[in-house]
């Protein structure tokens, strides 16, 4: 099989593009490295190297002694599992050889994150965190409470997302709203136990996937990636935590320890 | 009898916050039934292991690696990366309230002082938080770890 410098530039950039995108998308790094490597090799090179750290990655196509690098930086463009299960379709296809080099460059410039309607996620967010104020022993006022809660920080997690504000300061004011609205239920008495509601309405802003990746990244091999991801992680629940005394020093109800 | 209805108002109650985070995260639609069997299964199983007295960390490891050999089984079946299903579906497990409470109690410790009571809060609650979250992931990861070994799975 012969490939022309061009031809190798232009896998090269089919492949870092597909490796960029399930970068953005919340993918981890042992994900993102194989299926980079296994379409740069499907379009016909000899290897592909890779170096993903945690905002960009590295490529370095080799054919015939022939070496063609790239960078791209990799913004964080939130999860988006939709788009990591296109890749991995695109990448599959391609090794199945159903696609060739144009298709596959076409599919991934067309490919659009597709997210769910935003009040159908705060609806199913509020029954989630309600949800956990069950698991916490609690009885239906509680429930309400905490349902209300979690539906309103997550409109405001929405729309500060929307305005692009820096995370940590947008989930220092989600968990501030849901601790204050869940504290009008303590100082009201609705229910048995009321603090419940308290501890699970901001259950919405403990970043799970990020820890879960960070700690799999490790696992596999990437520490780098794992322990920046475990940073960001570790940074989002602080000013989680940040935003829950502030709401408690203000109105004075004290439901964490104590 | 007694056990099986709480088993199913558990796994009831587990399903709603699985598929509410999944949609958080934006995994399509068609999948989104297996996380909530995935999270209901999953959870219930946990909450099985503890009622016969089995410590939460281990539980939780036992509950993740059979969510992960599920979801190795749906991933070959669907050609889907598997964390679309698998981490939707731990996410109920998540040690959530310990880790807020943590870092509530590092905050207290500054702003009140050094006290023996909330030191213990603290550490007792970071130790669990860590020991839990590292048995999900490494559950989850077992599949890959123990039997592909750096292949590829889809």
């Amino acid at each position: 099989m012969s490939l022309g410098h061009e031809a190798q530039n232009e896998l090269t950039r089919i492949a870092v593009k597909a490796g960029q995108i399930l970068h953005q998308h919340g993918a981890e790094s042992r994900l993102v490295e194989q299926t980079t490597q296994r379409i740069g090799m499907a379009l016909g090179a000899q290897s592909i190297e890779l170096s993903v750290s945690s905002d960009a990655i590295v490529i370095t196509s080799l054919f015939k002694g022939n070496c063609v690098t790239t960078t791209r930086r990799c913004y964080d463009r939130g999860i988006n599992m939709y788009m990591v299960c296109e890749v991995q379709r695109i990448c599959v296809m391609l090794e199945k050889q159903l696609l060739d080099a144009d298709q596959v460059k076409e599919r991934l410039a067309r490919l659009v994150p597709f997210k769910y309607n935003r009040w159908l996620v705060v609806l199913m967010i509020g029954f989630s965190c309600a949800s956990f104020s069950h698991f916490f022993g609690g009885d239906t006022p509680v429930y309400i409470t905490t349902f209300f809660a979690s539906a309103g920080a997550m409109i405001l997690r929405q729309e500060l997302a929307h305005r692009h504000h820096n995370p940590f300061v947008n989930f220092a004011l989600a968990a501030f709203l849901a601790t204050s609205i869940a504290s009008i239920g303590v100082i009201n008495q609705f229910g048995e136990d009321p603090k419940i509601a308290m501890a699970a309405s901001v259950l919405l802003l403990v970043p799970g996937f990020p820890l879960i990746n960070a700690v799999s990244d490790m696992l596999k091999g990437h520490i780098s990636t794992g322990i920046a991801r475990w940073v960001f992680a570790t940074l989002l629940t602080i000013s989680v935590s940040i935003g829950i005394v502030g709401s408690m020093a203000i109105t004075g109800v004290w439901g964490w320890i104590a | 009898m007694e056990l099986i209805k709480l088993l199913v108002i558990d796994a009831w109650f587990a399903w709603i916050p699985a598929v509410g985070f999944a949609m958080v995260f934006n995994v399509p639609k068609k999948m989104l039934i297996y996380c909530a069997i995935g999270g209901a299964s999953a959870h219930s199983f946990r909450y099985l292991l503890m009622h016969f007295g089995i410590p939460i960390e281990w539980a939780t490891l036992a509950a993740s690696s059979s969510m992960g050999f599920l979801g190795l089984y749906w991933s070959r079946k669907r050609l889907i990366p598997r964390p679309v299903f698998t981490v939707a579906s731990v996410i109920p497990m998540i040690p959530g309230s310990f880790a807020f409470t943590t870092v509530i109690g590092i905050v207290e410790l500054n702003s009140g002082g050094y006290n023996m009571a909330l030191a213990q809060v603290v550490v007792e609650n970071g130790l669990r938080t860590l020991f839990i979250l590292g048995a999900l992931s490494f559950g989850l990861a077992l599949p890959s770890i123990l039997i592909y070994r750096g292949r590829p799975i889809v």
